[in-house]
Protein backbone atom coordinates (compact mmCIF):
# COMPACT_ATOMS: atom_id res chain seq x y z
CA UNK A 1 0.00 0.00 0.00
CA UNK A 2 1.45 3.35 -0.98
CA UNK A 3 2.14 5.92 1.74
CA UNK A 4 -0.71 8.26 1.86
CA UNK A 5 0.21 11.82 1.71
CA UNK A 6 -1.30 13.58 4.61
CA UNK A 7 -2.60 17.63 4.02
CA UNK A 8 -3.74 19.65 6.56
CA UNK A 9 -7.20 21.34 6.76
CA UNK A 10 -5.53 24.78 5.15
CA UNK A 11 -3.74 22.87 2.47
CA UNK A 12 -6.62 21.00 1.34
CA UNK A 13 -9.07 24.48 0.92
CA UNK A 14 -6.41 25.62 -1.13
CA UNK A 15 -5.95 22.95 -3.25
CA UNK A 16 -9.78 21.98 -3.60
CA UNK A 17 -10.17 26.32 -4.23
CA UNK A 18 -8.22 25.69 -6.88
CA UNK A 19 -9.66 22.77 -8.69
CA UNK A 20 -12.83 24.58 -8.46
CA UNK A 21 -11.52 27.77 -10.75
CA UNK A 22 -10.42 28.33 -14.02
CA UNK A 23 -7.02 29.91 -14.20
CA UNK A 24 -6.49 29.98 -10.60
CA UNK A 25 -4.28 32.23 -9.23
CA UNK A 26 -3.65 34.03 -5.69
CA UNK A 27 -6.36 36.44 -5.84
CA UNK A 28 -9.01 34.02 -6.76
CA UNK A 29 -7.86 31.36 -4.46
CA UNK A 30 -7.72 33.22 -1.43
CA UNK A 31 -11.70 34.40 -2.66
CA UNK A 32 -12.78 30.71 -3.31
CA UNK A 33 -11.84 29.58 -0.16
CA UNK A 34 -13.16 33.17 1.94
CA UNK A 35 -16.52 32.67 -0.15
CA UNK A 36 -17.19 28.96 0.31
CA UNK A 37 -15.58 28.37 3.94
CA UNK A 38 -16.28 31.75 6.01
CA UNK A 39 -12.62 31.46 6.71
CA UNK A 40 -10.21 34.38 6.16
CA UNK A 41 -6.83 33.96 4.19
CA UNK A 42 -4.13 35.92 4.71
CA UNK A 43 -2.24 36.16 1.18
CA UNK A 44 1.04 35.77 3.02
CA UNK A 45 0.23 32.24 4.48
CA UNK A 46 -1.83 31.27 1.65
CA UNK A 47 1.62 31.83 -1.00
CA UNK A 48 3.60 30.13 1.80
CA UNK A 49 1.46 26.99 1.74
CA UNK A 50 1.41 27.06 -2.34
CA UNK A 51 4.82 26.63 -2.18
CA UNK A 52 5.12 23.84 0.27
CA UNK A 53 2.65 22.32 -1.82
CA UNK A 54 4.88 23.06 -4.93
CA UNK A 55 7.43 21.88 -3.27
CA UNK A 56 5.89 18.45 -2.46
CA UNK A 57 4.94 18.35 -6.15
CA UNK A 58 1.13 18.28 -5.33
CA UNK A 59 0.62 21.67 -7.25
CA UNK A 60 2.27 23.55 -10.27
CA UNK A 61 3.05 27.34 -11.35
CA UNK A 62 3.64 29.05 -14.01
CA UNK A 63 4.10 33.17 -14.32
CA UNK A 64 1.49 35.22 -16.63
CA UNK A 65 1.94 38.16 -18.21
CA UNK A 66 2.55 41.66 -15.90
CA UNK A 67 -0.78 43.58 -15.87
CA UNK A 68 -1.18 47.22 -15.29
CA UNK A 69 -4.21 46.53 -12.47
CA UNK A 70 -1.35 45.20 -10.56
CA UNK A 71 1.10 47.52 -10.87
CA UNK A 72 3.32 45.55 -13.35
CA UNK A 73 3.42 42.51 -11.34
CA UNK A 74 2.70 39.27 -13.17
CA UNK A 75 0.25 36.85 -11.76
CA UNK A 76 1.33 33.18 -10.52
CA UNK A 77 -1.06 30.92 -11.87
CA UNK A 78 -1.27 27.01 -9.99
CA UNK A 79 -2.05 23.95 -11.51
CA UNK A 80 -3.02 20.78 -9.60
CA UNK A 81 -1.00 18.08 -10.56
CA UNK A 82 -1.83 14.58 -10.69
CA UNK A 83 0.00 13.93 -7.15
CA UNK A 84 -2.20 16.63 -5.75
CA UNK A 85 -5.17 15.22 -6.82
CA UNK A 86 -4.55 11.90 -5.24
CA UNK A 87 -3.62 13.47 -2.16
CA UNK A 88 -6.95 15.02 -2.12
CA UNK A 89 -8.86 11.87 -2.57
CA UNK A 90 -6.31 10.26 -0.08
CA UNK A 91 -7.59 13.03 2.67
CA UNK A 92 -11.30 12.67 1.65
CA UNK A 93 -10.65 8.70 2.15
CA UNK A 94 -9.16 9.20 5.31
CA UNK A 95 -11.99 11.90 6.73
CA UNK A 96 -14.36 10.11 5.49
CA UNK A 97 -13.31 6.90 6.83
CA UNK A 98 -12.89 8.91 10.53
CA UNK A 99 -16.44 9.87 9.98
CA UNK A 100 -18.07 7.11 10.11
CA UNK A 101 -18.86 5.03 13.47
CA UNK A 102 -18.79 8.51 15.35
CA UNK A 103 -21.76 8.20 17.07
CA UNK A 104 -22.23 11.80 18.42
CA UNK A 105 -22.00 13.17 14.51
CA UNK A 106 -24.68 10.76 13.34
CA UNK A 107 -26.83 12.47 16.11
CA UNK A 108 -26.34 15.62 15.17
CA UNK A 109 -27.07 14.37 11.61
CA UNK A 110 -30.83 13.09 12.25
CA UNK B 1 -0.50 60.82 -1.20
CA UNK B 2 -3.89 59.72 -3.39
CA UNK B 3 -6.23 57.68 -1.42
CA UNK B 4 -7.08 55.09 -4.21
CA UNK B 5 -2.97 54.20 -4.34
CA UNK B 6 -2.11 51.76 -1.83
CA UNK B 7 -0.38 52.88 1.01
CA UNK B 8 3.27 53.60 -0.17
CA UNK B 9 5.30 52.26 2.78
CA UNK B 10 3.82 48.92 2.79
CA UNK B 11 4.70 48.35 -0.98
CA UNK B 12 8.14 49.91 0.39
CA UNK B 13 8.58 47.45 2.56
CA UNK B 14 7.26 44.64 0.16
CA UNK B 15 9.52 45.38 -2.01
CA UNK B 16 12.14 45.28 -0.12
CA UNK B 17 11.78 42.07 1.62
CA UNK B 18 10.10 40.24 -1.33
CA UNK B 19 11.34 40.26 -5.07
CA UNK B 20 9.87 43.09 -6.90
CA UNK B 21 7.71 41.07 -8.97
CA UNK B 22 6.52 38.75 -6.81
CA UNK B 23 2.93 37.92 -7.57
CA UNK B 24 2.02 38.11 -3.92
CA UNK B 25 2.19 41.85 -3.92
CA UNK B 26 0.93 41.88 -7.06
CA UNK B 27 -2.09 40.01 -5.59
CA UNK B 28 -2.59 42.62 -2.42
CA UNK B 29 -2.58 45.66 -5.23
CA UNK B 30 -5.52 44.07 -7.30
CA UNK B 31 -6.63 43.03 -3.76
CA UNK B 32 -6.93 47.26 -3.03
CA UNK B 33 -7.76 48.45 -6.02
CA UNK B 34 -10.83 46.08 -5.97
CA UNK B 35 -12.08 47.80 -2.76
CA UNK B 36 -10.41 46.58 0.27
CA UNK B 37 -9.11 49.12 2.77
CA UNK B 38 -5.82 50.53 3.43
CA UNK B 39 -6.10 48.56 7.15
CA UNK B 40 -6.33 45.38 5.52
CA UNK B 41 -3.61 46.24 2.85
CA UNK B 42 -1.21 46.51 6.01
CA UNK B 43 -2.82 43.61 7.65
CA UNK B 44 -1.76 41.83 4.93
CA UNK B 45 1.56 43.22 4.19
CA UNK B 46 2.64 42.28 7.87
CA UNK B 47 0.90 39.00 7.33
CA UNK B 48 3.19 38.42 4.05
CA UNK B 49 6.44 39.67 5.99
CA UNK B 50 6.21 37.66 8.52
CA UNK B 51 5.54 34.35 6.17
CA UNK B 52 8.30 35.30 3.91
CA UNK B 53 10.85 34.39 6.24
CA UNK B 54 9.49 30.62 5.87
CA UNK B 55 9.73 31.28 2.02
CA UNK B 56 12.72 31.33 -0.19
CA UNK B 57 14.10 35.29 -1.36
CA UNK B 58 16.60 36.14 -3.69
CA UNK B 59 18.33 38.81 -2.02
CA UNK B 60 17.58 42.13 0.21
CA UNK B 61 16.70 45.09 -2.16
CA UNK B 62 17.51 48.78 -0.80
CA UNK B 63 14.47 50.48 0.62
CA UNK B 64 12.35 52.40 -1.98
CA UNK B 65 10.03 55.46 -0.82
CA UNK B 66 10.21 57.22 -3.88
CA UNK B 67 9.28 55.87 -7.67
CA UNK B 68 12.36 55.73 -9.64
CA UNK B 69 12.30 55.33 -13.56
CA UNK B 70 10.88 52.03 -14.42
CA UNK B 71 12.53 48.76 -15.21
CA UNK B 72 14.34 49.02 -18.48
CA UNK B 73 16.77 46.45 -18.86
CA UNK B 74 16.01 43.40 -16.53
CA UNK B 75 19.40 42.10 -15.61
CA UNK B 76 19.52 38.47 -15.07
CA UNK B 77 22.33 38.83 -12.23
CA UNK B 78 21.17 40.96 -9.71
CA UNK B 79 23.80 43.75 -8.13
CA UNK B 80 23.14 43.13 -4.86
CA UNK B 81 24.56 39.71 -3.11
CA UNK B 82 22.85 36.50 -3.12
CA UNK B 83 22.49 35.97 0.77
CA UNK B 84 21.84 32.64 2.59
CA UNK B 85 21.39 31.87 6.06
CA UNK B 86 18.33 32.04 7.56
CA UNK B 87 16.66 35.04 8.84
CA UNK B 88 18.91 36.58 11.04
CA UNK B 89 21.32 37.12 7.98
CA UNK B 90 19.22 40.02 6.78
CA UNK B 91 18.82 41.67 10.37
CA UNK B 92 22.10 43.88 9.50
CA UNK B 93 20.67 44.96 6.34
CA UNK B 94 21.43 49.08 6.84
CA UNK B 95 18.11 51.24 5.90
CA UNK B 96 20.64 54.14 5.87
CA UNK B 97 23.63 54.15 4.08
CA UNK B 98 26.63 54.01 6.20
CA UNK B 99 24.24 52.53 9.80
CA UNK B 100 23.77 49.45 10.03
CA UNK B 101 20.02 48.25 10.85
CA UNK B 102 20.72 46.02 13.50
CA UNK B 103 23.04 48.65 14.96
CA UNK B 104 19.94 50.92 15.28
CA UNK B 105 17.66 48.19 16.18
CA UNK B 106 19.87 47.33 19.37
CA UNK B 107 19.90 50.92 20.67
CA UNK B 108 16.50 51.77 20.09
CA UNK B 109 15.99 48.29 21.93
CA UNK B 110 18.78 48.93 24.30
CA UNK B 111 17.74 52.40 25.35
CA UNK B 112 13.91 51.62 25.88
CA UNK B 113 14.79 48.78 28.02
CA UNK B 114 17.62 50.92 29.97
CA UNK B 115 16.06 54.62 30.32
CA UNK B 116 12.87 54.87 28.91
CA UNK B 117 12.65 58.56 29.91
CA UNK B 118 15.34 59.11 27.01
CA UNK B 119 11.93 59.63 24.92
CA UNK B 120 10.43 61.92 26.91
CA UNK B 121 14.17 63.52 26.66
CA UNK B 122 13.86 63.20 22.51
CA UNK B 123 10.62 64.37 22.23
CA UNK B 124 11.06 67.62 24.35
CA UNK B 125 14.24 67.78 22.11
CA UNK B 126 12.32 67.81 19.42
CA UNK B 127 9.65 70.39 20.70
CA UNK B 128 12.38 72.77 22.05
CA UNK B 129 14.19 72.01 18.43
CA UNK B 130 10.97 73.26 16.59
CA UNK B 131 10.76 76.13 18.30
CA UNK B 132 13.93 77.49 18.75
CA UNK B 133 13.64 77.07 14.56
CA UNK B 134 10.29 79.39 14.56
CA UNK B 135 11.99 82.10 17.11
CA UNK B 136 14.94 82.54 14.45
CA UNK B 137 13.19 82.27 11.52
CA UNK B 138 11.16 84.63 12.98
CA UNK B 139 13.76 86.88 14.41
CA UNK B 140 15.64 86.82 10.40
CA UNK B 141 12.27 87.85 8.72
CA UNK B 142 12.05 91.06 11.17
CA UNK B 143 15.97 91.88 10.90
CA UNK B 144 14.82 91.55 6.85
CA UNK B 145 12.08 93.47 6.75
CA UNK B 146 13.77 96.28 8.42
CA UNK B 147 16.39 96.49 5.25
CA UNK B 148 13.80 96.25 2.79
CA UNK B 149 13.92 99.33 1.23
CA UNK B 150 10.20 101.39 -0.21
CA UNK B 151 10.74 99.62 -3.64
CA UNK B 152 11.29 95.92 -2.33
CA UNK B 153 8.15 96.93 0.18
CA UNK B 154 6.21 98.19 -2.52
CA UNK B 155 7.49 94.78 -4.98
CA UNK B 156 6.37 92.54 -1.68
CA UNK B 157 3.28 94.21 -0.12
Amino acid sequence: MPRATHLNDFELMLLLATLRVDEAYGVQIAREVEQTTGRRVLMGAAYTALDRLEARGLVSSRLGEPTAERGGRAKRYFTVTPSGLEAVRQTRQALETLWTGVAQLQEKRT
Amino acid sequence: MIPNDPPRLALSLLSRWLPDDDPLTGDLVEEFAAGRSRLWFWRQTFSALGAAWERPRVGVRPLKLVDGPGRVDPDPTPPWPERSGGPLAYLPASPVNGVGGLGILAAIVLLTVVVPQIWLLVGLSLVAGAGLGAVLTARTVLRMHRHWTPDIRRVLT
